[in-house]
Formats: structure tokens, sequence, C-alpha cells
């Protein structure tokens, strides 16, 4: 990626965002590839720490969705 | 392409030997086809050429002999013998070659004699057949003509003839046919040609005799002929004119009137018969004579046709022969040739009409003084343009593009080849889910649905606001794909409608599915966007319709207006539609659409209605499966059960649940039957890897082009190699493929692989694929790890194929680091108590503990009353007309009988423990208590009917509400008969503001009840006072019933509803009628409410199973339109008006839907949990009981015993793995297996490598 280009981690629930973000690919819709997503069983597993975490490897943002 | 360069085939050689008589098509391409097969082949040919009729019968000018001998090379260089001047019956006999060693005889020595004309003088020089001179002219034994050349008959052979005559120096050629032009069999391109090289055809005329002098021709007499009737053929007989005869001078005749077969071949050859023309019989299939081993085909057996017939007949005797000789059965699996094209695809309406093209010709001058082929064939340009307008209306032209296309080898020319095959089957029970079809409204031309692009059906609105259809998920206009700013409905198309359909039934779901499409399509396109619907009757019966309806009207601004529209015309523009109307208050509207969409109704296709017949159950009158009220998924006919759109037009959730009633009706049949046929899977034994260092395996895949297509997937699985504890990394075109999957497990095995990364599509869909195979390789499943560079990687940024790289190899990495720290899980095993307890005592609990009995699982039925059936037993008759005590009594009689229901009346539910499988509830009645342990729980606990405050109700003895005035009915109380007048008011306590849920059953009771006052007093004024009539499906006929027999329907509004006051002995009614729109007062008898249907809302009950009751008191089911029948909380099922206000055959439905779900979980005895689930270390347990009180499962207790006393454990059985107590507890005590935090770390952790 360039130098203005945000890295994005993503923690996505499985029940919900991640079947869309499986949706968005089965409609073929297209978004930026700075986002890395780890899959997460629901967003009752998120933990502050993991927030922290992802920032202090580099990310620009982090995006909890469920 | 030069067919001789072609390569020839790898043969195996055999010593088998073939004869084939004659070198005709049918010959030729039998002797190709046992060639390849490896057998000798030898043909006898009477003739000194090869080629048949195609080189002694078809002249040169039209298929050139070079071109012909040719192809006979092709043939012969596979080492086919033709011996010529070898005539059978004349130098050869079947048994002569016999005993020359062939095994077989292949009879094909096509019809080479003349029919003759039977008039005098025919044997006088100068006449000669048509097939003689076409051959001697191909022999070259006859190279010119003189004079005048009559030539009698219509066929290709006369045209021919004459053709070739003009060729060969005539001074005058002529045709003679006794019809018309019209009649004339030979094609009218050859005709054309003829008469542009000068042919003359005179038509009407007959041959009666020859004419000669001194031996030779000198002239035809004819006589003249007229059309009269029509002959067998349908062509019009021509009928000689008396008295009309004349002479033709000429100088040859060539009679060209038909060929036959000339039977001289059977000379000194026996046991081969022939039909009464000479063909030879032969086995349609087969093509074996009367004489084993020999076989027939071309003319000699067909009689004269076209060659290409000869060719197929050729090919499969060549199979027939392969099989005699193997000793195989000579027709299993075959089909006669001449089958003829079926299910040909549509042709599309308003094609354009393109002339054909027309291929170049040679000069006249040279086609009048020689044989050169006068076609000079397509250019490629024409060849291309003439290909172009194929239809494609066969439905394969077997091109095998599309086995070239599948890179999973699952399409190959075998199984292409594959065809419909007849299998029988021996089964118990059969169930019909055969769907519907949507209405085509094409025949309704004010509509303009077959001329106007901007009018669609429902069906094609579905597909336009769907991403993947026609225009992506963007909603446009379809003439011009402008966004549209207005977009109609018009609802009951081809629904309630005698006059231009025969559906007079309402097909239930078309109002909620326009509303549907009305709020997506604003969803779409935001508030710009205006939407309309047109309606008769607003139906929104189903539970939670009636609040959608209300947000469609008032969050979402769609309109709804109660209009019929007549006509949707164009506009001068072209692109908008204009749609006039007439409002409630009477004003004509003209107004402009985008689009109009049509809601078509459900029908039965006619197939459907055959394959009824053919089973022989019967059709309702609407052409859907006859069901009964008490037994509503059982055909008429025993053992044949329905289910879905062909029971009557239903929904999502109304077909799920039949669907499961259907399966709990064939269970019941079969309950004895249940696990006798099943299949154990064996599954090595799961090797132990604690402790071993990862040996992690990475498996990418291209998904065809889905994946590597965008992203360099060599360079991921390159990548993938070089990552810590990788051992082995590859690539495969489907991972998912069974092949792949067999692969696989070899490869882990091999490679003593331990833990394994599939990178390709979602684990969603596909993990639980990946897992059985870890199974089969002998690996826990949990030693698993799927990435997903498909849905959220190659597809969503596919014009970045290196970016898409680049996020493959970051995810591929994360997967790995995270497999490695994966651990073997354990799934617990739990057994399942078969006892089932079903609590109501109603139709619902009823039907319910009935099927479960029969189904062989022990039922505790559970009623807090004193007895059994529930308000059923306040209730008339069905929507059917069936007596509803009658049947209740049986039902409840049959339950009562049954061994293994236990009854429970009086009792009352107390307290209930444990979860799916086990479940322990206390039961009290009276001072009595019971413990029952039980696997699942069926909760029919019904509702009650609403007691009214409104309309005066209970000032007088003659204001009803619906179930009491059932119960005079059921009771035949003489005040009924007294009446002379009655009015119904409809949706009391329903549709309301506090109630925003229609009650369902209310309207088609309320018409029921009043066609049985009409029934008892014709002359009684019943009126019947609505906002909506919901007769939905064919209650439909009900409504229209009532109408016919004079019920008045005034249709009242919620803001203006009547109003009520008792008076001495009458009651008045005082309602603003919709078409008059003034207040008028009604003096009536009897007032009946049509109250609303109020559920229990019991909040213990929801507790004790942790179940969700919706604003209503409703139980909320798993899913609305997948899971109609059973609660999210495993074990606990749910039927009847507990679930929302139903009739009896949709209550009864659900109780065998909810038996059916319940059985699903009986039958297996044993269950897993899975092994993603939470545990606690109780080592660092502060027991602060956070986790206890954030489960939404209840999974989480504290231990009441042993060394952990007091800190918190998870029940693994309860535990969804959701991970919301790892995340709340403090002390870090609490692991999610397979999501632990250091697995998730160690995703986190590798993001800093990513570029």
């Amino acid at each position: 990626m360039a130098e203005n280009e945000p890295k994005i981690i993503s923690f996505l629930c499985n029940w919900c965002s991640y079947g869309a973000a499986d949706l968005a690919g089965v409609s073929r819709m297209e978004y930026p590839s700075n986002i890395r997503v780890i899959r997460i069983p629901c967003t009752g597993r998120m933990s502050p720490k993991f927030i922290l975490a992802g920032l202090n490897q580099g990310a620009d943002a982090v995006w909890v969705s469920g | 392409m030069d067919v001789e360069s072609t390569p020839i085939p790898k043969i195996t050689p055999r010593n088998e030997k073939v004869a084939i008589i004659g070198a005709g098509p049918a010959g030729l391409t039998a002797a190709y086809f046992l060639a390849l097969e490896g057998f000798p082949v030898t043909i006898f040919e009477a003739l000194p050429v090869g080629g048949g009729m195609l080189r002694v019968g078809i002249p040169d000018y039209r298929l050139p002999p070079s071109v012909l001998e040719k192809e006979i090379r092709s043939i012969t260089r596979l080492g086919v013998d033709i011996r010529y001047n070898t005539a059978m019956g004349r130098d050869i006999t079947i048994d002569t070659l016999m005993a020359d060693g062939f095994e077989s005889v292949y009879l094909a020595v096509g019809a080479h004699a003349s029919m003759k004309l039977n008039i005098p003088g025919e044997d006088t020089d100068g006449v000669i057949t048509g097939v003689r001179f076409l051959r001697e002219t191909a022999l070259y034994k006859r190279k010119t003509v003189n004079g005048h050349v009559v030539i009698v008959g219509g066929g290709d052979v006369a045209i021919d003839a004459a053709r070739s005559a003009v060729r060969m120096g005539a001074d005058k050629v002529s045709i003679i046919y006794r019809r018309t032009r019209t009649e004339m069999p030979a094609s009218d391109e050859e005709i054309e040609d003829a008469l542009e090289e000068g042919v003359q055809i005179d038509f009407l005329m007959a041959p009666v005799e020859v004419v000669a002098e001194n031996s030779k021709v000198t002239g035809l007499k004819c006589l003249r002929m007229e059309l009269g009737q029509p002959d067998e053929s349908g062509r019009r007989r021509p009928v000689p004119i008396p008295g009309s005869e004349f002479v033709t001078p000429c100088d040859i005749i060539i009679p060209a009137i038909g060929q036959r077969v000339n039977p001289a071949f059977l000379e000194g050859s026996d046991g081969v018969e022939l039909t009464k023309w000479n063909t030879i019989i032969a086995d349609p299939i087969s093509c074996e004579t009367s004489r084993k081993g020999v076989f027939a085909g071309g003319d000699a057996q067909s009689g004269p046709w076209i060659a290409i017939g000869a060719v197929a007949a050729g090919r499969q005797a060549a199979e027939s022969i392969r099989r005699h000789i193997n000793g195989e059965d000579l027709k299993a699996g075959r089909d006669p040739i001449e089958e003829p094209q079926k299910d040909f695809n549509t042709i599309p309406k308003n094609i354009e009409q393109l002339p054909r093209e027309h291929m170049d010709r040679i000069p006249m001058q040279n086609r009048l003084s020689g044989f050169t082929e006068v076609e000079k064939g397509f250019t490629e340009e024409q060849a291309c343009r003439e290909a172009s307008k194929c239809l494609n209306c066969m439905v394969c032209c077997e091109c095998y593009e599309c086995v070239k296309a599948c890179g999973a080898d699952a399409l190959t020319i075998d199984t292409h080849l594959e065809k419909p095959a007849v299998e029988n089957l021996d089964v118990g029970a059969i169930v019909l889910a055969p769907g519907f079809s949507p209405y085509d409204p094409s025949g309704l031309d004010f509509y303009g649905f077959d001329t106007l692009p901007n009018v669609v059906t429902s069906m094609q609105y579905e597909r336009m606001l769907s991403a993947s259809g026609p225009f992506g998920g963007h909603l446009v206009r379809p003439s011009d794909h402008q966004e549209p700013k207005k977009i109609g409905w018009i609802q009951c198309v081809g629904s309630r409608d005698q006059n231009n359909c025969k559906n007079s039934y309402c097909s239930s779901v078309c109002c909620m599915y326009a509303i549907k499409e009305a709020v997506i399509s604003k969803e779409h396109a935001g508030d710009d966007l205006e939407c309309a619907i047109f309606f008769m009757d607003m139906r929104t019966p189903g539970k939670e319709f009636e609040q959608f309806y209300e947000n469609a009207k008032t969050k979402h601004g769609i309109r709804f207006e109660r209009s019929r529209i007549h006509t949707i015309e164009p506009t001068a523009g072209g692109n908008e539609l204009s749609v006039r109307y007439v409002t409630e208050d009477g004003r004509m509207l003209n107004e402009l659409f985008d689009i109009m969409v049509l809601s078509v109704g459900l029908e039965t296709p006619p197939e459907l209605v055959d394959l009824a017949n053919r089973l022989d159950i019967d059709l309702t009158p609407g052409n859907f499966a006859k069901t009964e009220s008490f037994n509503p998924v059982a055909t008429s006919r025993e053992g044949i059960f329905v289910c879905g759109a062909f029971q009557g037009p239903k929904d999502i959730p109304q077909s799920v649940i039949d669907a499961s009633a259907a399966a709990a009706a064939a269970g019941e049949m079969l309950a004895s039957a249940r696990g006798t046929m099943c299949k154990t899977k064996k599954t090595p034994p799961e090797t132990n890897v604690i402790g071993d260092r990862p040996r992690i395996g990475v498996f990418v895949c291209k998904c065809g082009s889905n994946i590597a297509g965008v992203v360099d997937v060599p360079s991921v699985r390159d990548y993938a190699a070089t990552l810590p504890h990788v051992e082995y990394a590859t690539d495969n075109m489907y991972t998912c493929s069974q092949d792949t999957q067999d692969i696989m497990t070899q490869i882990i095995q091999e490679q003593n692989l331990n833990r394994v990364v599939v990178a390709a599509c979602t684990p969603k869909t596909h993990e639980p694929l990946f897992q059985e195979t870890l199974i089969n390789a002998g690996l826990n499943k949990y030693l698993f790890e799927m990435t997903n560079i498909r849905n959220q990687n190659s597809w969503v940024h596919k014009n970045n194929p290196e970016l898409a790289t680049q996020k493959a190899k970051d995810l591929v990495r994360m997967a790995v680091a995270k497999v490695a720290l994966m651990e073997p899980l354990e799934e617990s095993e739990l057994s399942v108590n078969q006892t089932a307890m079903v609590i109501g005592g109603g139709i619902s609990g009823l039907a319910a503990a009935r099927s479960l009995a029969d189904q062989g699982y022990e039922t505790h039925l559970i009623e807090r009353d004193s007895q059994l059936g529930g308000q059923a037993l306040n209730l008339y008759h069905t929507a059917q007309g069936d007596d509803i005590q009658r049947n209740l009594s049986q039902l409840i009689n049959s339950v009562e009988k049954n061994d293994i229901v236990k009854i429970h009346l009086n009792t009352k539910l107390t307290n209930v423990e444990g979860f799916v499988g086990n479940f322990k509830s206390t039961l009290t009645s009276g001072d009595n208590t019971l413990e029952l342990e039980h696997g699942i729980a069926v909760i029919a606990t019904g509702a009650a009917p609403y007691t009214p405050s409104e309309y005066s109700y209970g000032k007088s003895p003659d204001i009803l509400t619906a179930i009491e005035l059932d119960k005079k009915l059921i009771a035949d109380d003489p005040m009924l008969n007294k009446l002379d007048s009655a009015l119904f008011i409809q949706c009391v306590g329903s549709r309301e503001p506090e109630r925003m849920y229609c009650s369902r059953v209310c309207c088609t009771h309320s018409i029921e009840n009043a066609l049985e006052l009409k029934k008892r007093n014709p002359d009684m004024n019943v009126y019947i006072l609505y906002r909506d009539i919901r007769t939905y499906g064919e209650k439909e006929y009900l409504y229209r019933k009532a109408r016919e027999q004079g019920v008045i329907f005034i249709r009242y509004s919620l803001d203006n509803k009547p109003v009520v006051v008792a008076k001495d002995e009458k009651i008045s009614v005082t309602v603003t009628d919709h078409v008059l729109g003034r207040p008028m007062e009604l003096t009536v008898d009897l007032v009946t409410l049509a109250t609303a249907i109020v559920p229990y809302g019991d909040e213990q009950l929801a507790n004790f199973f942790k179940v969700p009751m919706n604003e209503n008191g409703f139980f909320i089911e798993k899913h609305a339109k997948l899971g109609p029948s059973e609660f999210a909380t495993d074990g606990t099922f749910l039927c009847g008006m507990a679930h929302y206000p139903k009739p009896i055959d949709e209550s009864i439905a659900q109780a065998k839907a909810a038996a059916s779900r319940a059985v699903t979980l009986l039958a297996r005895k044993t269950i897993f949990s899975s092994g993603t689930i939470a545990e606690v270390d109780p080592g660092k347990c502060a027991a602060c009981g956070v986790c206890v009180s954030v489960c939404p499962y209840s999974a989480p207790t504290f231990n009441e015993e042993g060394r952990f006393a007091g800190k918190a454990g998870i029940n693994p059985v309860l535990c969804k793995g959701c991970g919301l107590c790892v995340a709340s507890c403090r002390s870090g005590a609490i692991h999610l297996k397979g999501f632990d935090t250091d697995q998730i770390f160690s995703q986190i952790f590798e993001i800093n490598e990513a570029v």
C-alpha cells in the first residue's frame, strides 16, 4: 500500500458482518483492499485488548462490526 | 479441413469379419464405425463405384464425384475393403458369406428399381426409367440425349432427370405432373432451378399410353386432370376430365414416379423376410432381420428416404453388430433413431426477420452445357451470417463446449450423453412438493405486458431488485435504464379474477410481497422514489405482517390506493406509462409511472394437473391438491402427502410448516421402518497430536478462475511454504471437489500433517466440508483454519490483482499463525431422553402429541383445564364445512386410547430445569407434584378470545362474540330461527394501535356464519361491516358465495367505526358506507363481534424454556421464514395459536411440524455439542459471577460441589461459543476454545507485516 493508504484491522461477527462481507463478494461489490478481517464468533468476544493490540501493531484504524 | 488428413484414432484389431452388402451411405457408415471397433469389414457392391444413390442417383452438378470419393477414401483408409461389381443374389449369398467366415452380414442394398407407370407401350424403345437414366448418366454410359424429352413425375428424381437431360443437349425438356405446383414433392429450390434452366412443367396432366411408330416412341398420350377432394395424404386428389385426351409428341419418355427395392438380392438366401413392398423387415431398435446375425438398413429397409437417414441407420447397425459379435443384449439402453425432437427452447417473440444467404452460382451457359457443380458454396462471411441466425431452439446441439468449459471435469462426454432413465423405487409414502407457476399476464392486452417494456411482473421485479439480477441490483427503468421516479403495483393480476383467467381464489402472498418490494425499492432509491400500490383488499393476515403494512404507510410513505386499474397505456415519449383510475372518493385521475409491476398470482401449471391425474389424487376447484381440515397434508390417496403451494397458494413460513408436517405424516406411517436402512460411516481413529510440533499443510484454492483470475495463486502458495511450521503447500483447481478431498486426506497422512489451512471461499459454507476431510485423515477437526480469499478478496478487489495477491498472502500468514496454536477439541456427547412433553391440550397440542406417539415416542400431554379440546370445543364448522365437534372428539379419542400418550389434566407446569435432551419439569396438579424427565418440549398453549368493551357488548343478549354465536349454532339455539336480520362487525380488537395484528380467521369465520344464517333463513338480511376482507387462498370462494347469496358487505374505516346501540328488542348500528359516503342506520336482531385472538403472554413459561415473546405476547419462533415451528433454544418447539392466530388446518399442520422437528432430535438418541465453547480455568476464577449474569444461554453456573465448588463452571451443552463471558471475565479465567485470546492475538500480531 502507498504511504497515504490506511491499514485497517476489522473484527467481524461470524453471524452477521462476516456473512455480510461474504455477500458483498457474492454481489460483486468492490471496496479498497486495505482491510484485514479477523473472524470472531460474536462481538461479545471483543476485548479492548484486541483493539489496543491492533493499534499497537501499526493499524491506522480498528473496525468492530457485529 | 481435409477429411483424409484427420488423424486415425488408435484401433485395436479384432478377428471377427463383417460383410456389408452395398456401398451406399448406410453400408459405408456401418463399415466406418465397425472399422473403428477393429473389425475387418468387407463391402460387396454391385456397381463399379461406391456411394450408392449419392453417386448414381444424385447428379454430379449437385454432388461432384470427387467430393464423394474423398469421403469414401476416408473410410477405406481404416482398412475397409470394397469389392465392386459383386452383386448379392448373383455372385454371393448370405450362406456363402457365412461359410467364408463372416460373423455378421449387413444388408444395405438400397432401392434402385423403379416404379412402373402401368400404361400400354411402357416397354417401347425410348422409354427409360428415371433411376436408370440417372445411373447411366452418372456412370457415363449415356452422354447425350436428342429431341424432346418428357419426364413423368413431380419428385426430386423427376427434376434431377430433367436438369440432366438439359445438360446432355436435349432440344426440349418437359415434366408432366398430374397435380399442381403446390402439391409437387420436389423441393422448391430445385423446381426454381429447373425452370431457370428452361425445363417446362405441365401441371394437371397424366399419361395414359405411350404412342409409338416403328417400335420407337413418338409421343405420349395424356389426359387433363382437375383437383378433387383431398386424399389420405391431405393433398387434393387429381380427377381425370373425361374426353380430354391429347398426344404430346416426344422422343424420350422418362417415368420418375418412385423407387422400390429389387428383391433379386435375396436369390439363394433364406430366412430374411420382406414386407409386401419388398422392403426388408428389421427390428426398429436393433436393425436385426428375421435371420439372426443378419441386419438391414437404409432404403432397402426403410423404403426410399433421405441419405442422412441411411447414415443414421448404418451407425445403429454398427452398434448392433458389435453387440452381436460380443454376445451382448442388442437393445439394452437404446431408443429408435427416429425420435422426434421434443422440448424446443421457446422462440422469443419479435425476432427480426432476415433473408437467407444465397450461394453464388456458376454462369447459366456453364450450367446448360455440363455437369459442373452449380452452387459455389458460402463465403466465410456468408456462413457466419447464416449461422448467426440460429435461434438455438434445440435444447442441445452437442457442440460439447460445456465439456471443454468445465474445469472440474464434472461434465464429461460420458455424463453429457446420459439420458433420462426410468427407475423403480419401493417407497412407503410419497410427499408432493412441486410448487407453482407465477401467473403469465401475456394475454391481458389492457396491461400491455407484451408490448410495454416498463410493465413487468412481480417475479421479474424481484430479479430487478436482486444484486445478481439483470441490472446488477441497480433499480432502473427497463426501457432506457434511467432511475425511476415513480413505481406502481397492480394487485390481484391472475387472482380473484374469473373474467380474464380461471383463478377465482386469492393467491395469499401478493399483498405482502408487493409491500415488501415497495419498501425495498424505497430503501434502494431513497425518498425521491414514489411507490403506489393499487389494491382491492389489503390482505396481510400473517405474523408481523400488519405492522409491516402499517410501517409501509407511515414510515416509508408508500401510497395505498383502493382502486382497480383498467388500462396501462404508453405515453408519447415511450418511457413513461399512463395509468387511469378512479379514487375512493370518486375522482377520475390520470397518473404517470415509470414502472408498473403486475402482482401476479400463483397457479398450478398444467403439468402438475397431469401429475395429479397420474397419481390419482383429487384437486380443488383451483387445481390445488385437495386435503381436509383435520388432515391438512394428506391427499385423497392414502400414503401420498402434499406440502407447499401445490396444497394451496401460500407463503414461505406456511410452506415450511407444511413440509415438516408432511414429513411427520409420512413418519407416522413408516415409524416401524425408522433406522432400518441406515449406513454407519466409518472413520479412522484420531491421531494424538498433543505435544507435537506443528506440521502445517496449506491448501490454496483457485476456485476455477474465481480466485486464480485475480490472485496470483502460485505465488501465494510459494509464499505459504516459507511460513513457520508450514511443511507442505499446494494449490488446487477446486479444493472442495470430491477428488481433491481424497487427495488432501492422502497428503495429510503421507506428510504427517497435524494442522491444516485452506485458503479458499468462506468458512460459513465450506468449513464443515474440510473438517470432514480432517476427520477422514484421522485428525481432530478443530486443527483447522480457513481463510477467505474469494468472497472477501478476489471478488471484491477484481480490478487490483496485485493488492489482492498481497492481501491473500497476509490472510494466509494470519491463518497459519492461528492454526499453529489450535489444539484438538472435544465435543461432549449427550444422550437424548426419548420422552416428549407437549404443553397444551387444544387442537395443536393434541395433534402434536398424537404425531409424536404415532412416531413411537412416549408423550406427556399437559392441560391446565379439566378437559381436552381447548378453544375448538366452542367452534362449529371449519372453512371447508367440516364438523369441528365430531372431528375433535375423534382426535381426543385417538389420543386417549394411545398407550404411550400420558394425559395430565388440571395440571400446571411449575418448574423446568435442564436443557436439550435432558429436561426435568415439575408438574403440579392440586396438591400433587410430579417430576417429569423429557428430552424435548412442545409449547402449544394456544390463545384466548378478546373480551370486547366496545360496541355495547354486554348490554344486550343479542350482541355476541363470534365464539358465542358458534356455541349457539352447536346447540342449535331456537333463537337463531327467529332472526330476520343479523350483522357482523369485523376487526373487533384486531388491527388497532394497541393490537397491531390481524387475527387471521375472523373474516372467514363471519362469512361462514353469515352463510349459515342465510341457509337457515334465506330472506334474512345479513350485513358484514369490515375493513378489508381477508379470505386468503381458496377461502375466497366463501366470500364470493356470500355476495352471490345477498350478504351485504359494508366497509368502514378505523377512524370512523360503526356505532352500536341496543334499543328494546332491536339493535341499531350506524355505519358510514364507503360508496355513499354518508352515515346510515341499520336496525338488526343480532350483532356478532368478530373479536380478536389474544395470546396468554405467559412470562413464566417463557422463562422456564428461555424462549422469547413479541410485544403482543405471541412466542417468537427460531426464524420467521425457515424455522416457524421451533425455538432458537434447542429442544423446544412451537405450534398453534401460541405462535399466531390460525385456523384449525394450519394449527394441525404446525402441530405435526413441531412433532417432526422434535423427532429429528429424538431419533438421534445422542447429540454432540460444539467444540468451540468456553471453559473456565477454576484456578484463576474469582467467582465474581459476571459470566453467570451476562450469559444469554445460562451456560455458566457456580459449581455446587467438588474441588472447585463456588467457582464458575460452564455447561458445554448450553454454551453457544459466543465469547461474551470470555470478554467479560476480569480474571482472564475463561478461554474460548478455537477463538482463544492467544489465537486472536496471533492474528493481530501478523498484521504488522502487512504492507
